[in-house]
């Protein structure tokens, strides 16, 4: 009894956290652009500014969804960064190797670069689950590796830490629709990947709240004990959660490759901090995989704001505003840094066998 | 008799994790020289420009004695911070913050002291100073975070790394930048500050950084172990809630660690500015020591003591991959990959008892 009444407060009290946060924070936002740079915001936010948003905020979507069902499952999946980073790398060299002619290259590229990724991932997992490695260190790991090695064997391909121009993979316009004023633009005249993105975000929600195997991952993370005992392998729920990330992880890499024109590999790469934005917006989306995408949205929003403030001209380093992703971040997990973790993350599993 | 059975305990122990730590940057030295031969360079040649580049000559002796002060004390910040059970990643963030304060604390102190080795010695000091409160205050933020408002300190230290390399960055070329500059700098410091070149003439190391850094290491070992407030810290690392039963103040703990942290991250910066640099530079280009500072601590288990060979192997490590860039066409980037290994390797130490176990090797424990 008590219990339940205690969570129905605390939900209220977090609603009430989350909604001062957001009106804050845009209210801020606002008065600061209206009044220091005199800015009209209908010039800001255009349909452009939007879907642009929404292609940014696709790799940290993915990214996002896979690290909350590693973390689901009882692993803290920390390596998403890296992860990313390999498949970016990856995505451009396939289709550098296949041929950089067009957008079949793109995507055999982005098909390439999951399957890669997810091999890498499977040693990981591997390391994480059997030999029950720190999964905060080796997650950092990862990251390193990736900054390191990537960079290096691009060097070896390209001769350079970056890569020639990549094909991307286009927009999808539907004629007619993509003529309706506002929306046109953001729902008809979209990238494809947005659209994949998009399903993913629906189906991972469905599969976790809605199917079996969902309630498996759940129970792997917050009663790994109960899980066992109903005779489910937890350890084979966890390989498959955390190896699931990788892929995500790596398709998030490919995708924002596929966004951009090149692979870049000097200083943090291209992917340049986004792993880390995936997991403060699963974070923030309290593990949903709904709110995470809504998270990674204001990341992506925020992040396209600071070229849309050039170009009307406001007297604002370039430098200072690209900091803005980073400092929301500091901003949402201070008001919102109490988040229901799932009891058993971090924790290896030992069958009681 | 408990004493005598925790002192063997704590001797295996110690001797399984050198065991853990040899392994790791052996296995990651190897998978990195597989990685050279599969680009179809010679690795025979790399592994020869790995020695040669770091103990060769007297030149790169020097370089690798400089690079290593570098790692040990930031080296030892991280290993505050993690026996302490606060992951701070931030140390490159408090490095730059550091670096930063002391530069400019020193650029605007000095017109006010006389020119001669007094003078010198009082900016120095100053900007040693600076240097400890800028990259404490710049730690302690986190820190404050955690503690007060549970943001998970691995992230916001992060996101303040790339923070504090835009600010400084931006600082630099804009209000901080030297006139008449061909690269993004702040101005030089004045010719009394530095220290005197011994042994090593102007290689940009002195013996005397290195005394003041294994000095630092001790005295940070003291506070670690025969303090009060380092005792809360090493036994909230290692058992929290028997820290709080036994009246540790949990929150102001995590602070104070933060803040420790950062200073020493902070030192680190003032001797690479003083001892070396002379100036400030964009600091995107600062080599990630706060980074791999991450590797020298683990390697050494946290251990502030432990941290003055594992800084040394990548003061080593380091010292031949700017050989390597030199001399050779394997793109040094390679290094930072071993790094990344060596990393991973550490976390699973179960990688290692397995194998041992299977080969017969010192598999007699459990």
């Amino acid at each position: 009894m008590s219990a339940s009444t205690s969570v129905l407060e605390y939900t209220q009290h977090r609603r009430v956290r989350l909604a001062g946060l957001a009106v804050a924070v845009l209210a801020v936002l606002g008065a600061v652009a209206t009044a220091v740079f005199d800015v009209p915001l209908d010039r800001i936010f255009t349909p452009g500014y939007v879907a642009r948003s929404m292609e940014l905020a696709a790799p940290i979507t993915l990214a996002a969804i896979g690290g909350l069902y590693a973390e689901k499952s009882g692993v803290f999946n920390i390596g998403l960064e890296g992860f990313m980073i390999f498949g970016a790398f990856f995505a451009a060299a396939a289709t550098y190797f296949v041929g950089t002619g067009g957008a079949v290259h793109a995507w055999i590229g982005i098909g390439m670069s999951v399957l890669l990724t997810t091999m890498l991932t499977v040693l990981f997992a591997v390391l994480l689950i059997r030999y029950k490695a720190d999964q905060i260190v080796a997650g950092l790991g990862v990251w390193f590796i990736g900054l390191g090695l990537v960079p290096f064997t691009a060097a070896i391909i390209w001769g350079s830490r970056n890569s020639p121009r990549m094909p991307g993979v286009g927009r999808v316009t539907v004629p007619g629709a993509s003529e309706i004023p506002y929306l046109g633009r953001i729902v008809f005249d979209q990238s494809p990947l947005v659209w994949l993105t998009i399903l993913i975000v629906i189906g991972s929600w469905v599969f976790l709240y809605r199917t079996r195997y969902g309630y498996w991952i759940q129970a792997a993370g917050d009663n790994p004990e109960a899980l066992d005992t109903a005779g489910i392998d937890v350890n084979r729920v966890r390989y498959a959660a955390v190896i699931f990330s990788g892929a995500m992880a790596g398709l998030g890499g490919a995708v924002l490759l596929a966004h951009s024109s090149s692979f870049v590999g000097t200083g943090q790469t291209m992917v340049d901090g986004r792993g880390w934005l995936g997991i403060v917006a699963y974070l923030f989306g309290n593990y949903n995989p709904v709110g995470a995408a809504a998270a990674a949205l204001l990341f992506g929003g925020v992040d396209m704001l600071q070229g849309q403030l050039q170009t009307l001209d406001i007297d604002a380093s370039p430098k200072l505003l690209g900091l803005l992703p980073y400092v929301v971040v500091i901003v949402v997990l201070t008001g919102w840094g109490k988040t229901r973790v799932p009891s058993s993350v971090g924790e290896p599993y030992e069958s009681e066998e | 008799m408990m004493d005598r059975v925790a002192g063997r305990m704590l001797e295996a122990t110690v001797l399984e994790r050198l065991g853990i730590a040899l392994a790791s940057i052996t296995t990651a030295i190897l998978v990195g020289l597989l990685a050279v031969t599969a680009s179809g360079y010679n690795p025979v040649l790399f592994l020869n420009n790995l020695i040669v580049g770091s103990i060769g000559s007297e030149r790169v002796l020097a370089r690798t004695l400089r690079l290593s002060t570098f790692f040990v004390l930031t080296g030892v910040a991280v290993a505050i911070a993690f026996r302490a059970g606060v992951f701070n990643i931030g140390v490159q963030g408090q490095f730059i913050v550091g670096g930063i304060c002391c530069t400019m604390s020193i650029l605007w102190a000095a017109p006010l002291l006389p020119n001669g080795t007094v003078g010198g010695i009082v900016l120095m000091l100053l900007g040693t100073v600076a240097a400890a409160i800028g990259g404490g205050l710049y730690g302690a933020l986190p820190g404050v975070l955690k503690a007060y408002a549970d943001a998970n300190e691995i992230i916001t230290t992060i996101m303040l790394n790339f923070i504090a390399i835009g600010v400084v960055s931006w600082l630099i070329t804009n209000p901080f930048r030297a006139e008449g500059a061909t690269n993004v700098r702040t101005e030089s410091l004045p010719d009394n500050v530095g220290l005197p070149p011994i042994v090593f003439g102007d290689s940009g190391f002195s013996v005397i950084g290195l005394a003041l850094t294994l000095v630092l290491v001790a005295v940070v070992a003291v506070v670690m172990t025969r303090t009060r407030s380092g005792y809360d810290m090493v036994t909230s690392g290692y058992q929290a809630s028997a820290a709080v039963y036994s009246g540790v103040d949990a929150k102001r703990t995590i602070v104070t660690t933060m803040t420790f942290s950062g200073a020493v991250a902070g030192i680190a910066s003032a001797l690479y500015v003083i001892m070396f640099q002379g100036n400030f530079i964009e600091p995107a280009s600062i080599h990630t020591y706060g980074y791999d500072a991450i590797a020298v601590s683990l390697l050494a288990a946290n251990n502030p003591v432990g941290v003055i060979p594992a800084g040394l192997l990548f003061g080593g490590l380091n010292s031949s991959g700017s050989y390597i860039q030199t001399y050779s066409d394997v793109p040094v980037q390679l290094i930072d990959g071993i790094v990344g290994l060596v990393i991973v390797f550490v976390a699973a130490p179960e990688l290692f008892r397995m194998a041992a176990k299977r080969t017969g090797l010192g598999g007699d424990d459990e």
